[in-house]
């Protein structure tokens, strides 16, 4: 980890230049999300991509994420599998049968 | 009994204790908002509502954003002045981070303060009209004579309280009662308490009473048993009488020593009729329904969910008319003109945006705009919204809506939807935790010095840690900036 009086110097340049980074991908998300793309929900894709592009850089850099010792990637790694979990749960909403749209169509629909 | 490893590494692990530690609890802490984003995600897809989309100031939550990036960059910089030793550094990058804090909040608080005095009404027809009640909203009742007032036998979730709840609705001079005993008096906390404890040792008494009478009837009835089946029954009934436990609650009549004019807000009723009125706490008083219309300032009109937006109630003669309308027409149709020539092969129905600049009408006037003046605005009603009382040099039409004419109205709480509840629930919490992490920064900062001048190297540790938790408050933020404000 940078922590030898060489290496802090040198990242400090980098905090500056990522924080720089942060706040000018911040007014990109904001000039994005007025721009009408094709659907909503690419607007709402292209904010995601931008913000984990942020939270990736937050966590490489500020966090020192980016010269970390092992030990930490292996507690990380449980997290992020389980999180992802968290997220996809939703998935299992549009698998209820009771929704599936077969189920109560009227016959001549059918 | 020093900790051991606070500032070498322990040799299995590679690292200082405390850095395992407040990994492991930034491990715990993104499955606790990881759950929220999952519950945003629900309520998101089965939401029967417009998704709100640039609602919330966004000039607010941008500012916000660059204050948080800055103190992430000041609080890493502070970690590294401190690895430097350079002092002076150090304090000034970790005041700067506590400053940014007590900004972000700041700034919070305005915004929340914005949502309390901010009000959307539902109309019958699904259109969603938004303002502000001058005046609140009060139903009023007259001639009331009586308080009917229930006190509970036992503990029971809702129990007279007509000092706190009843008494403040009064208006003008509160009348002196006529209570049970037959003597006219106040009615304050005080007449209130002696007249339950009375009440209540009455009600245990008959209960007692008729507890003792049920185990007598019962014993009785298994002495007289002879067959097993009847001894069984008997053994049963004396059982039941033995855990006979329901104290009888005691309605209470106080009869007012003059006819009482009621304002009750809606808030602390139950419910009401024409001629009953039910507060919260189970007193029901008897008169007449005299007001229960609603005087609101609006500042938007929300015809999203009405089929034929033009013919929203809001337009009715009784109250925004037919300039409004026009004027709302203009602007719906303006935008829908502008959108059809910058992008001609795309479903109207399906732009999000569109829909809300359309039919979501927002009002800066008390007059309507002369013709040919009333579109281009792309202002959210609710984020524009000033705190109290219209104080941005704006003015409103005022409308008084009859009763019949609304089903729900709320201000931008929780009560109002699933998005509203999100909102408070996502950043009511993160805001907890940039109250918490400055705290701990401000603590390194202000009572720290000792460690500065005798272990920076342990300092530097403890600032490193307490970063990282900084570090995680403004990654939550990085997604919830846009998941609530722009997205």
């Amino acid at each position: 980890m940078a922590d030898n009086v060489e290496a802090i110097q040198k990242s400090i340049k980098w905090y500056l230049i990522i924080g720089g980074i942060l706040i000018l991908a911040s007014g990109a998300t904001v000039w994005l999300s007025f721009v009408e793309l094709p659907t909503h929900s690419l607007n709402i894709l292209v904010g995601m991509i931008l913000a984990t592009i942020k939270a990736t850089l937050v966590a490489l850099i500020f966090m020192h994420l980016n010269h970390e010792r092992s030990l930490i990637y292996k507690i990380l790694l449980f997290t992020v599998v389980l999180a992802v979990v968290l997220f996809a749960l939703f998935i299992f909403s549009h698998e209820d049968p009771l929704v599936f749209p077969g189920f109560y169509a009227p016959v001549e629909q059918q | 009994m020093d900790i051991p490893y606070t500032v070498h590494a322990r040799p299995d692990t590679g690292l200082y204790n405390a850095k395992i530690g407040i990994w492991l609890f930034l491990a715990s802490e993104v499955m606790l908002f990881g759950g929220l984003f999952s519950a945003y995600i629900f309520l998101r897809v089965g939401a029967d509502y417009p998704w709100p989309v640039h609602d919330l100031d966004v000039t607010l939550g941008f500012i916000n954003t660059v204050v948080l990036i800055a103190s992430s960059v000041t609080v890493v910089m502070a970690w590294a002045m401190l690895k430097l030793r350079k002092f002076a550094w150090y304090r000034i990058n970790m005041a700067i981070t506590v400053i940014c804090a007590g900004v972000f909040m700041f700034n919070k608080s305005l915004e929340y303060k914005a949502k309390f005095s901010h009000y959307a009404v539902k109309l019958t027809d699904g259109t969603m009209l938004t303002g502000h009640l001058p005046n609140g909203y009060h139903v009023k009742f007259d001639g009331v004579k009586e308080l009917s007032i229930t006190i509970a036998g036992g503990n029971k979730a809702v129990d007279a309280d007509p000092v706190d709840v009843v008494l403040p609705a009064i208006e003008g001079d509160v009348p002196k009662f006529k209570f049970p005993s037959g003597t006219e008096q106040e009615l304050n906390a005080a007449t209130f308490g002696e007249l339950q404890k009375a009440t209540r040792k009455a009600a245990y008494e008959a209960y007692q009473a008729k507890r003792d009478g049920m185990i007598a009837d019962a014993e009785k009835v298994l002495a007289a048993a002879t067959t097993p089946h009847a001894i069984y029954e008997a053994e049963k009934r004396l059982a039941i009488a033995r855990n006979y436990n329901v104290i009888p609650d005691t309605k209470i009549t106080l009869v007012a020593a003059s006819p009482i004019k009621f304002a009750a807000n809606t808030s602390d009723i139950f419910g009401y009729t024409d001629t009953t009125l039910t507060f919260c706490d189970g007193t029901i008083v008897t008169g007449k329904l005299t007001d229960d219309k609603m005087t609101l300032q609006v500042d938007g009109v929300d015809a999203r969910g009405v089929a034929q937006s033009e013919k929203s109630l809001a337009f009715d003669h009784r109250y925004l008319g037919d300039a409004w309308q026009k004027a709302f027409v203009e602007n719906r149709d303006h935008h829908i003109a502008t959108f059809e020539h910058d992008y001609p092969t795309r479903d109207k129905t399906r732009s999000a945006t569109l829909q809300k600049d359309s039919l979501f009408f927002k009002i800066h006037t008390s007059t309507p705009p002369a013709e040919g003046k009333a579109h281009g605005d792309k202002h959210g009603a609710e984020a524009h919204a000033p705190a109290e009382n219209h104080g941005s040099g704006h003015d409103y039409p005022t409308v008084v809506l009859e009763k019949k004419d609304f089903t729900f109205f709320s201000n931008f709480t929780p009560k109002l939807n699933t998005y509203y509840a999100i909102y408070f629930t996502l950043t009511g919490l993160h805001g907890l935790h940039v109250v918490a992490g400055a705290l701990v920064l401000l603590y390194f900062l202000a009572f720290d010095g000792k460690r500065l001048r005798q272990d920076p190297e342990h300092l530097a540790n403890r600032v490193e840690v307490g970063g990282l938790f900084w570090h995680f408050v403004d990654l939550v933020w990085i997604f919830l900036f846009p998941l609530l404000y722009l997205l």
